[in-house]
């Protein structure tokens, strides 16, 4: 079947591509991190998968911006060696918009590599009481961040805390994916089976929602793990991982009550009414109740998971062959269960 | 569909509660000692603690309350049934009665409870709507769940497993909106849960208006 082959070419794909693209440059984090108004510094930028050193002919610039407006440029940017830059700069005297202390984002810019940010990278604060804003704010508008250069090439984005993790999108995000189109697949044969009393049905939908729970547990085993590195751990109780694991329970019970009656007609119908009373009760508890509640989880509290800043041209050449991928892989499953599943019963004398 | 037979079927409903009155009286008995258990368990229960054991106590004794409403008639009486009457009639005719059933013994609970481990309400009004938006919820998702339940031999670890997961969403709600009326929570637009319940409760009455029939007949 083309599809099957279709999936393990794409599967493969996500798994070669996913784990061996590098990641754009980034500063992981700079030293010292924390400043005074007026003094002059020289700020170390250690960064990752950078090469500093590597600058060809045009100067390095490093800038510290307050906000979209207001920016310091540093006077000179010296490489020491691939992964660590130092810049040195004159801070001025007072903050933008007389605030007595702030957090600077620090933008570094390569020929080659391009513009990397580290947001709040540096706290820093005023010596002295003052209201000179006028004169200070002209001070800090004098280089303004620009001409910035875009790192070309099949690479991921950079970001912190995410890291190297952001590679686990192509595998967990895909899971739910999988995940929501076995269970739909599962109930529309619950469906057709109460319209139709045919076996057939009944262990087509079994098998989609085995299917279904498989890459449920793997959805939620790959979200530890990446938890784990983000979050710190990998079972926080955040809400999200809850009402997962709810929905889980929901379609263990549903095999349970499947398999309770001696009547495998009757079990069958039951079991099938249950199962699209479930589906429809799965879109509150992965949808409605998560944005409740405080969660750590992208997307929890209104946003949509993946806006345009996460999800660049180059990861999207990657996300969606890997939801294609998995989701046949899912259906793939599904039909091996199903057809296991028929073998069985034609043994048993059921068929 | 003839809806004639719908205060028929109501008034067999309560009839029939009314002649075994056994019955009432052990719901009414575990709701009882249920929340005595829960007061001596939980001495100091503080508000927000009371909020949770309270809406506990609601929901057991709910699944209680509605899981009799299918195994207590016997398979000839529902066979006559079956042939008399629709069976979104007889759904409609055991949401109801379940929904006043269950008010009963919310309210029950609430007063017992409040008597026994302090009344921590601020907002009565809204929380006597919390009440009965969570009675008909609880009645509509139960009613469903006990007809499916009713079936099997081993009917009631079925109606807890059946039920839990499914009736989450709906209890997290209402556990939310009954801090606000504690005020152990300052939200002003909590009309918005309000809103998100009453469509959890139209999206199961829909579909168990829709299934009921499918499950009934046997």
């Amino acid at each position: 079947m083309w599809w099957k082959s279709l999936s393990v070419v794409l599967i493969l794909y996500v798994l070669i591509a996913g784990l061996l693209v590098p990641l754009k440059s980034g500063i992981e984090r700079v030293s010292p991190d924390a400043l005074r108004c007026g003094d002059t510094v020289a700020l170390r930028l250690y960064g990752y998968n950078t090469f500093f050193a590597k600058n060809g002919d045009e100067a390095l610039r490093v800038w510290l911006t307050f906000d979209d407006r207001h920016a310091i440029q540093a006077e000179s940017a010296q490489a020491i060696n691939d992964t660590i830059l130092e810049a040195r700069f004159r801070l001025p005297d007072y903050l933008p918009k007389g605030k007595t202390s702030a957090y600077l984002n620090v933008i570094a810019d390569h020929p080659e590599a391009g513009a990397s940010i580290l947001p709040a990278g540096v706290e820093i604060r005023r010596n002295e009481a003052g209201s000179e804003n006028g004169r200070a704010d002209s001070l800090w508008r004098l280089h303004p961040v620009e001409n910035l250069h875009v790192q070309t090439g099949f690479s991921y984005p950079y970001q912190n805390v995410i890291y190297e993790t952001i590679r686990n999108t192509y595998f967990h995000v895909p899971m739910w994916f999988a995940l929501m189109f076995l269970f739909t697949s599962s109930a529309w044969f619950s469906l057709k089976y109460l319209r139709d009393a045919r076996q057939e049905y009944d262990r087509k939908a079994a098998a989609y929602a085995e299917s279904g729970l498989l890459f449920g547990l793997l959805g939620l085993v790959t979200g530890m793990i990446w938890a784990n590195y983000t979050w710190g751990q990998p079972w926080s109780n955040d809400i999200k991982q809850l009402m997962t694991a709810v929905a889980l329970l929901i379609y263990l019970a549903y095999f349970i009550l499947r398999r309770s009656f001696d009547d495998p007609q009757k079990g069958a119908r039951l079991a099938a009414a249950y199962n699209i009373f479930a589906f429809a009760s799965l879109i509150p508890l992965l949808y409605i109740v998560p944005r409740m509640f405080a969660s750590l989880h992208p997307g929890a509290t209104g946003n949509p998971a993946f806006g345009s800043q996460d999800l660049d041209n180059t990861m999207r050449a990657v996300f969606y062959p890997a939801i294609i991928g998995w989701t046949l892989l899912g259906y793939w499953v599904a039909e091996l269960r199903f057809r296991i599943q028929r073998l069985e019963d034609k043994k048993m004398g059921l068929d | 569909m003839n809806w004639k037979i719908l205060p028929i079927l109501l008034r067999k409903e309560f009839l029939l509660e009314f002649r075994q009155r056994y019955a009432i009286s052990g719901i009414i008995l575990y709701v009882c000692s249920m929340v005595f258990v829960v007061y001596i368990a939980a001495l100091r229960a503080t508000p927000p603690v009371w909020n949770v054991l309270f809406w506990l106590i609601v929901l057991f004794a709910s699944i209680n309350g509605v899981v009799k409403s299918f195994v207590q008639e016997s398979g000839n009486r529902q066979l006559y049934y079956y042939q008399i009457a629709e069976p979104v009639a007889l759904l409609v005719a055991k949401i109801i009665y379940n929904t006043v059933l269950l008010l009963v013994l919310s309210a029950l609970a609430f007063v017992l409870y409040g008597l026994v481990a302090g009344n921590p309400v601020k907002d009565l009004p809204l929380f006597l709507l919390i009440l009965v938006l969570g009675s008909s919820g609880f009645s509509i998702a139960f009613t469903f769940i006990a007809s499916i339940a009713a079936k099997a031999n081993n009917s009631a670890t079925l109606m807890a497993i059946l039920s839990f997961p499914v009736i989450l969403p709906m209890l997290l709600t209402l556990i939310r909106l009954s801090s606000i009326a504690l005020r152990l929570m300052q939200d002003t637009a909590y009309m918005r849960d309000i809103l998100n319940l009453l469509a959890i409760d139209i999206i199961l009455v829909t579909l168990t208006v829709v299934l009921f029939p499918y499950i009934w007949k046997d």
